[in-house]
């Protein structure tokens, strides 16, 4: 067991490496002087930009820029921005927004998507089942950018039912619309998956045993049949969690939150490079550490996975 | 069974409680304002907060203007006042006087003395600091070794302290325009009391300055700025009790924001100018002429645009007021100077039926000068919301001269400098140049001399234009009839067709009863008044 464990901690490693190198490489690749863009169409003087390059180590060969940056990441020191602020306190000002979306988006996508699943599951093959298919493709497949402008114009500027931008008005109303909109990305995955296992329950034999003692239909179904056929659910749950939050991006932009995202948006824009590869780098991290702790858990679970 | 259930729903609301606790620390209700009779303003602001200390802020001058109080003020008709100054004089234009008015305090309570310019002034110049601004102080004697990488002082030689008001500046020319290099954007020139040099990374999060508002909430990390009035100031006092600025990214987020009214003003972005009258309605749409101009640059460095009747046959095939009208819809002002009028003594319309639009003269134009040989391409910085104009312009010249003509953007802002000051590109590409106070002298420096600022803006250079500015430097007399002649120069060398002269726009709420602006085009937020 501690065998697998340390083979799946040394993969991290690896991992860690290779990623925040490739990132660190594709930054330092695009095109122009982040320096000499800083002033926008007003250069800064010639003396100020020599000096900053100098600070940031900007005339340094990428090895060399990419082992100072890796010997601070490993002291805890994500680096500075060009305006001299640190990296590591700029991101962790965010980070607790983001995972505020990202958990509302995950709470909702598990409420919606498990009850869909459960009516299109339990009413197979009827027009209903039909409608929750089509609905949640039609849904995943508009673009997240037309469906978050679309949604801020309705429901923000017309109904005025939410607020159009930003977390002033606080959990949870801020947070509904922009939640939603990255649950729809996966609620059609997930009601599948939810269908299916219900289908599979229904006919199985404990839940035609309690049909027999005359248990009511409803009883049977909220208590029995949904909690065994929500577990493979909850596994592939556990996964998109990580995934969620990199969906923030453009949602973040799109609603004004003040998150990782619009951070990442901002850096990449102005090439700031310890900032993208600090929040690429945690992104990844997650993750890996949240993927990592599902297979070491269901290893516990079923042995199988050990050893294949 | 139940036990298991319970849990579950335990488990849900303990995550639903935390939730809870992360999200639940924002302000309340920022927008909807005075609950008694308190005047509050709500600002939409959209680039990243850089840092706020004055010598290194690059897109904060609402914050900054609010903050600190200048030496001097140019107004919307381009008039020079004196606010923080009693007088700013000189003899010869070399070496000036500053007078300080008395009786002025900085917002932690010391007065405001001549003392602390000389300290700020050779704090920004201080070669190691490397702060954005330190150019504006370039003129100043002694700049030049202040600044060094290695710098063997820490002082100016051109700055000299008289007494508690009064101090010297000594330039290392005869410049007229001094004093207008002393107003509101000329950030770096701005006092910081003696409290901020212990700390200036702690200062540029919290500025301390000598204006009608004091930061009461400063840089934290995605959240607004709060400044709110100082009741000490000594000048004239604010209209608004406070001021707060909610960060955006997107800023078609926060123009839809002040269209709902949750801001008081945002700037209106330019994918909305078209319908921005349907969705505000006039009287809430302000448009300032700024300061800055454009110009379609033509590369100095390929033969095939050395001959000025080329330049000119681009310029006219041009249709500025078509493309102002569909893209801008009419916010943008077609160019018919070498600056903008903004700046005092602009010879408006010098550059004639060369910036008017006359497709079959352009056409014969270039016929007389030869044609033209291959393919015309535009470069202009991407993802910065300029592919429509220049799509627009490439469709006027392949229309109306016949020559095929295509935009190309660039990957981002970092490219297009590099490409443009190493002269790589083979066509016309964007050029622009936005001045930091309005003397045609900002501009024409910047513009049409080496080395001024705007580097291949307008090539190529004629050593005679730079000559006449610095004529114009010590000769004129505020009236910028100096500066028009040296226009005249430009207007026979014609080196880039100019395009706009440019406007800062801005959509406010219903509450906004009026927004004045100042000569720099940005509003001037210490005089905004609400409605009742």
């Amino acid at each position: 067991m501690s065998r697998f464990i340390l083979r799946r901690l040394a993969e991290l490693v690896v991992v860690f490496f290779g990623v925040t190198f490739i990132i660190y490489a594709a930054v330092f690749a695009l095109p122009g002087d982040p320096i000499a863009a800083m002033g926008g169409d007003r250069p800064l003087p010639d003396h100020v930009q020599q000096t900053l390059r100098d600070q940031y180590g900007l005339d340094l060969p990428i090895w060399q820029q990419y082992l100072n940056y890796v010997g601070g990441l490993l002291q805890g020191d994500f680096g500075t921005t060009f305006d001299g602020r640190p990296v590591g306190e700029r991101m962790a000002a965010r980070w607790p927004t983001t995972i505020t979306l990202a958990l509302t988006a995950w709470s909702l996508m598990m409420v919606i998507g498990v009850l869909l699943g459960l009516v299109a599951g339990l009413r197979k093959d009827s027009l209903t089942d039909r409608s929750v298919l089509l609905g949640t493709i039609l849904a995943g497949s508009i673009p997240v950018f037309v469906l978050g402008v679309s949604a801020q114009l309705i429901f923000g500027m017309q109904l005025g039912w939410v607020p159009i931008a930003g977390t002033n008005e606080g959990w949870p109303i801020a947070y509904i619309m922009p939640a939603l909109m990255i649950a729809v990305y996966g609620l059609a995955g997930i009601s599948r998956l939810m269908r299916g296992s219900v289908i599979d329950t229904m006919h199985s034999d404990f839940v035609r045993a309690l049909v027999a003692k005359g248990i009511p239909g409803r009883k049977i179904v909220g208590v029995h049949v949904l909690r065994n056929s929500a577990a493979p659910v909850m596994t592939v749950l556990a996964i998109d969690l990580g995934a969620l939050l990199g969906g923030t991006v453009v949602i973040e932009g799109i609603f004004n939150i003040n998150g990782v995202g619009q951070l990442l948006f901002q850096a990449i824009r102005q090439q700031e490079g310890p900032m993208v590869v600090g929040i690429a780098t945690t992104l990844v991290m997650i993750f890996l550490v949240s993927s990592a702790v599902v297979d070491i858990l269901s290893s516990l679970l079923d042995p199988r996975v050990r050893f294949s | 069974m139940i036990t298991k259930v319970q849990k579950l729903t335990g488990a849900l609301s303990l995550l639903a409680l935390g939730l809870t606790a992360c999200g639940g620390n924002g302000e309340s209700d920022a927008g909807s304002g005075a609950t008694d009779d308190r005047q509050e303003f709500v600002v939409a602001s959209s680039d990243p907060v850089p840092n706020l200390l004055p010598g290194r802020q690059t897109n904060a001058f609402q914050l900054t203007m609010s903050v600190f109080t200048p030496l001097t003020f140019l107004d919307e008709d381009g008039e020079l006042s004196y606010l923080q100054a009693e007088s700013v004089e000189s003899e010869d234009d070399i070496v000036w006087t500053i007078t300080l008015r008395d009786g002025w305090t900085f917002h932690d309570g010391t007065p405001v003395t001549a003392q602390d310019y000389v300290d700020s002034w050779n704090v920004v110049a201080y070669g190691p600091n490397a702060f954005e601004n330190s150019g504006q102080l370039a003129n100043i004697e002694g700049f030049a070794d202040v600044s060094a990488d290695e710098p063997e002082t820490e002082e100016m030689s051109g700055l000299e302290v008289i007494d508690e008001l009064t101090f010297q500046v000594t330039l290392s020319g005869p410049d007229s325009q001094f004093p207008l290099q002393l107003s509101q954007t000329q950030t770096a020139t701005f006092p910081m009391p003696e409290s901020a040099f212990d700390d200036l990374d702690a200062y540029g999060e919290h500025p301390i300055g000598n204006g009608p508002f004091e930061v009461t909430t400063g840089y934290v990390e995605g959240e607004s700025i709060v400044i709110e009035q100082y009741a000490d100031y000594a000048g004239e006092p604010a209209t608004m009790d406070q001021i707060t600025w909610i960060p955006y990214t997107d800023t078609v987020t926060a123009y839809n924001d002040a269209m709902a009214g949750n801001v008081d003003m945002a700037s209106l972005p330019t994918s909305r100018m078209t319908q921005a009258e349907g969705d505000f309605g006039e009287d809430r749409i302000h448009s300032f002429p700024g300061p800055g101009i454009s110009f379609l640059g033509l590369p100095a460095w390929d033969d095939r645009y050395e001959d000025v009747r080329v330049r000119q046959a681009i310029s006219m095939a041009i249709d500025r007021e078509t493309i102002s009208e569909i893209i801008y819809g009419d916010l943008y002002e077609p160019a018919n100077a070498w600056t903008p009028p903004v700046m005092p003594g602009t010879p408006e319309g010098i550059c004639g039926e060369y910036c008017e639009y006359d497709p079959e003269a352009a056409a014969a134009l270039l016929e007389e000068a030869g044609g033209f040989e291959g393919q015309i391409t535009i470069y202009f910085p991407g993802s910065g919301g300029l592919d429509d104009l220049y799509n627009a312009i490439a469709n006027d010249i392949r229309q109306n001269l016949g020559v095929e003509a295509v935009a190309q953007p660039t990957a981002d802002w970092a490219d297009f400098t590099e490409g443009r000051d190493e002269e790589e590109f083979d066509g016309p590409f964007f050029s622009r140049w936005g001045a930091l106070y309005p003397s045609q002298q900002a501009t024409l420096r910047a513009v049409f001399t080496e080395g001024g600022g705007c580097s291949n803006c307008a090539v190529p250079y004629d050593d005679a234009v730079a000559e006449a500015i610095a004529e114009a430097d010590q000769n004129d007399d505020g009236s910028g009839e100096a500066y028009a002649e040296v226009q005249e120069i430009i207007q026979e060398n014609f080196p880039a067709p100019p395009l706009f002269f440019e406007t800062y726009n801005m959509v406010t709420s219903e509450r906004v009863a009026e927004l004045p602006g100042s000569g720099v085009g940005e509003p001037r937020l210490t005089h905004v008044v609400l409605e009742d």
